[in-house]
This record gives structure tokens, sequence and C-alpha cells, in this order.
């Protein structure tokens, strides 16, 4: 309780709850407030935002209501976010444990795979994937996990190493434990806090990362995305700013948000440990 | 038959280019029941001679034989399953379990893995053997963060004898205790030798420790022995340069001498 009260008082932190609480009460209230087809033509073509009350935000070129597609949009962005990015950490998390656990020939190996992932640019590994694959939420999930576990693995690994020198990693073999367990058990649950605290970076970087292949056209068709708004905005950008603007400020907020508040989560965790 | 043979054991670390004997050439054996201590100052090698035991380093030469068999060829599942024979207590009992166990989890690990006890029997098994070592079965549930020092050290005795283990190697298992503590804990391990017949290999710093409840000792000086015999007459009458140099460092005994 003292924790999220110390977490609320940082003023950034606050903010940042705020945006991602709104965020979350968009993604998660679209299809109650919106239901029905979101990409549905709901009004004349490319109407400004603010002249017609029941379409505040105005429509696209196709006449499709923005504010319809935003709330929607949340709904995928921050989905594949939170997914990529829990994916990346629990690719990043294994293949660092392993690697530091385990050692030798095995930490050679797993670490020569991290290297060459890491130095390919994690966005064009994405978007190599999603053009080899296809595109569909799932496959845009893996392909931004693809460029974004190898941070999550190198510190995994980094604090498996300090942590397997501790007696109660020696205890847990004295008592014959499989080394497996030893690993995933005592281990890497110790090993996870460092972790995590990269998760807000990941997640914000796979939320700009969808936005990204979205509005070169490599999200899923299926769904409305803030990137694929942006690139429709594109083409009118002259005469219909807002098209891109409006969902662009919403990808900018998001970001800030997870960002903000996953600063402010570290920051009291990390408070916390130094008074402990 | 000799519980424990040791013969000839080298461990070597190198450290700046050069190369340093941590254990070298140590040779010693145990008998089923007996307390042998290791004693000698800090860095004489006692604790890798413990490790090399435990099997949890490994060797640059010599024999281990562990209850008639040739330890150090064990490995994987077999060497796993005889591990519940050969038990530890650590010095630290804080550093010796997950930061983030239980009581409880800490004294099933060692009944599930070996199985000892099904699963439905497990939670009467701890409570035994927490009332083994003098807890209250009621400490379960608590963290290991939450449970005093004393305590600690008792469910790492409560570990290590859940195996029912012919040998336990306390390396300084009771150095980071207050002395009142001190003397419970070498009571309970008393205690327990008595009744289970549990050879100690009783690895401290502390020669009025060792006098009051080693049989025999061996005196270790830069990873070689010094001197060794009788826990009594050695530290009464030490005849090597460490031995008189140890005996002379420790305030307690020379008060008790005539
Ligand atoms: N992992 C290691 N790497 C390098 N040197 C070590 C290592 N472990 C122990 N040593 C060295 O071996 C010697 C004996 O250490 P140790 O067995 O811990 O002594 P003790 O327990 O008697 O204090 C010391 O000089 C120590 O620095
Ligand atoms: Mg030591």
């Amino acid at each position: 309780m003292s924790r999220l009260r110390r977490f609320l008082r940082t003023p950034e932190a606050l903010a940042g709850a705020i945006l991602l609480a709104v965020l979350f009460a968009m993604a998660l209230s679209a299809s109650l407030l919106f239901p029905g087809d979101p990409q549905a033509i709901a009004g004349p073509a490319l109407l400004p935002p603010f002249q017609n009350w029941s379409l505040p935000l105005g429509t696209d070129r196709l006449g499709r209501d923005v504010l319809v597609e935003l709330f929607h949009g949340a709904r995928t962005s921050l989905a594949v976010g939170l997914a990529a990015a829990a994916t990346a950490l629990v690719i990043g998390a294994v293949v660092g444990t392993l690697a530091g656990f385990a050692g030798g020939l095995v930490d050679e190996v797993l670490m020569r795979i991290t290297d060459a992932f890491q130095t390919v640019p994690g966005f064009l590994l994405a978007l190599a994937f999603v053009s080899v694959v296809g595109p569909s939420l799932g496959v845009v999930v893996v392909a931004i996990a693809l460029g974004t576990w190898t941070g999550p693995a190198r510190i995994a690994r980094a604090e498996v190493l300090s942590i397997r020198e501790r007696d109660y990693v020696a205890g847990a073999r004295v008592i014959g434990m499989h080394p497996l367990e030893i690993a995933f058990r005592e281990v890497l649950p110790n090993a996870l806090p460092p972790v995590l605290a990269m998760s807000s970076v990941i997640v914000a970087a796979a939320i700009l990362t969808e936005a990204a292949l979205s509005f070169l056209g490599l999200g899923d068709p299926n769904r409305v995305t803030w990137g694929g708004m942006i690139a429709e905005g594109r083409t009118v950008l002259r005469t219909a700013p807002f098209l891109s603007i409006v969902p662009g400020i919403a990808l900018l907020l998001t970001v800030l948000g997870v960002y903000l508040a996953g600063e402010g989560i570290v920051e009291t965790t990390a408070v916390r440990r130094g008074l402990s | 038959m000799s519980l424990l043979t040791v013969s000839n054991l080298t461990k070597r670390y190198s450290r700046g280019g050069k190369t340093l004997a941590a254990v070298d050439d140590v040779s010693f054996h145990m008998e089923p029941g007996e307390t042998l201590a290791l004693a000698g100052p800090s860095g004489s090698g006692k604790s890798t001679i413990a490790r090399l035991v435990l099997r949890l380093i490994e060797p640059d030469g010599g024999r281990i034989e562990f209850e008639g068999d040739d330890f150090l060829t064990l490995r994987g599942a077999p060497l796993r399953a005889r591990r519940g024979r050969l038990q530890m207590v650590f010095q630290d009992p804080l550093a010796a379990f997950n930061p983030r166990a239980t009581v409880a989890r800490v004294l099933d690990d060692p009944l599930r893995i070996h199985g000892v006890a099904s699963r439905s029997e497990r939670p009467r098994r701890i409570a035994a053997l927490l009332e083994r070592v003098g807890l209250a079965a009621d400490l379960a549930p608590r963290a290991i963060h939450e449970i005093s020092g004393g305590q600690r050290q008792r469910v790492a005795i409560a570990r290590a004898i859940a195996t029912k283990p012919s040998l336990i190697v306390l390396d300084e298992a009771v150095s980071a205790l207050d002395v009142s503590v001190r003397g419970q804990i070498l009571s309970l391990l008393l205690d327990l030798q008595r009744q289970e017949r549990i050879a100690y290999l009783f690895i401290s710093h502390d020669l009025g420790v060792v006098r009051a409840v080693a049989h025999r000792v061996i005196l270790l000086d830069a990873g070689q022995i010094a001197e060794s015999g009788d826990a009594r007459a050695v530290i009464d009458a030490p005849q090597s340069a460490i031995g008189k140099a140890l005996v002379a460092a420790a305030p307690k005994l020379n008060r008790n001498r005539p």
C-alpha cells in the first residue's frame, strides 16, 4: 500500500499511470462503446474534428469514424506491445538463464546466437520476418520479439552468473536437485528483477515497432492500428493533417505513459530495496 | 569399512598467472558416527576440501571413497541420488537458502527429490523434522528471511537430516551465531549424532569449539595437513608451528590450560 502511495507521489509516475489508465480504458471499452466493425463507413469522407458531435474526431478518407478507429487502435497497440514484450522477456530470461547457468559450450553457442540477433537491427528483423511469413497479429508479435529478446537475455545471463555462485545454489546441488530445476526454480526467479526493470522500455519500443510495421503496410490488415491510420492519413497530409496527427499524438502519449510509469515502478522498488 | 576415505586430494587455482594449491595432497579417513574437525587459519583450504568432498567442485587429483564407492566417478542421476547420504550445513544460514523460500519448501525439496515421502505425507514429515531440531511445527509456512538466525540454522540442520545422511559437512556452521545460540546448536548436533550415528566433518577456525565437539582434528596450513590426531591431545599440546600459533591465538584455550 505504502509502495503504491510512494509511486503515486512522484509526478512523472503519476502522469504515466494516468496516461496508461486512459489507454487501458480505451482499449478495454473499445468494443463496448463502439461495437461492430470499426472500419465501417460512418459518415461523409474527410470530416474535420469538432464539427459534428456524433463524429467528434471527424472521419478519414473513406468516411470511417476516427474516434472509433482510435479506440480500437489502442487495443491493437496495447495487445501487440504487451504480448511482444512478454514474449521477448520470456525468451530472453530463458536463454540468458540457460547460458549463464550451464556455462561452457552451451553458454558459448547461446551467446553467439544472441550476438547474431543483436547485430541485425530489430526493426529490419521484424520487417523481414513479417514479409516472409505474412502479416497477422501473432506474426507481428513474434517479429517484434525476435528483435528485442537479446537485451533481456544479456541482463538475465549477467545476473545468473552472479547468482549461481551463491551458497543456496550449492545447497540445491547438495540436496540432489536436478540442474534444470535449479536453473528455473531457484536461479531464474531471483534473476528477474533487473530483467523486468527493462520491461517499460521494451513495451514502449514494441508499440513503436508495431506502429512502424503497420505504417509500412505490414500490420494485420484486419485490425485498426495507429500506424495504419498514420499511413492512411499521409496521402491527404496537406488537406487533412489531423488524420495523421491524432493517432500520432495517441502513440506519443502511450509511449510516454508506459515509459514514465515503468520508470516510476523501478524507482519505487529501488528505493524500497535501498531502505531495507 | 571407512565411511569416507580421501586420498591425495589436490585442488589448484590459478591466480594472476601463478597457480596456488588450495588443497595439496590431503589424505584422511572418517568412521561412521565420528566427528572429524578440519581446523586452520583462513585460506588454509578448509572450505575447498568441503566443496571437493561434496562434489561441488572437481579436484585436480586424488580419490574420494564414500560408503565404499569411488565417489569421483559418479555423475548425473546416480550422483544426485547418492547426495542424500552426504549433506552440508553452511556458515551463513541466510545465504544458504533461496531468498524466496519458505521453511516448508526448504524441507519439502529433499523429501520430494529423494522420494522419502509421498506428497500427502510430506507436511507431516516436515512437522516432524522441525520438531526434531527443536522448532515449532507452525514455523513451516514462514518465509526464511522472517525467522531468526538460530532458527534458520536449525532449519538448515533439519534439511540436512531429511534424507538420513551418514555424513554431514558443517562448514563454519556455528561461527556466525551468537555464543548462546551456538551452544544450543552444538548440543543439538551432538544429540543427533548420538541418536542417528551421523558423522560430521566439522570445519571451524575456533579451536575451543573443535576441542569440545570433535573426536579427531586435522590442522591445515596452506592446503596441507600440518598435524592430526585426537582433538584434545592435539589442541592441548600442538606439535606443529601452525598448531602452536592457532592455540596461542585462541584466548579461551589459554585460560583453560594448566
Ligand atoms: N574459486 C576460487 N578461485 C580462486 N582461488 C580460490 C577459489 N576458492 C578458494 N580459493 C583459494 O584457495 C585457498 C583456500 O580457500 P578456502 O578453502 O576457502 O580456505 P578456508 O575455508 O580455509 O578459509 C585460498 O587461498 C583461496 O583464496
Ligand atoms: Mg572457509
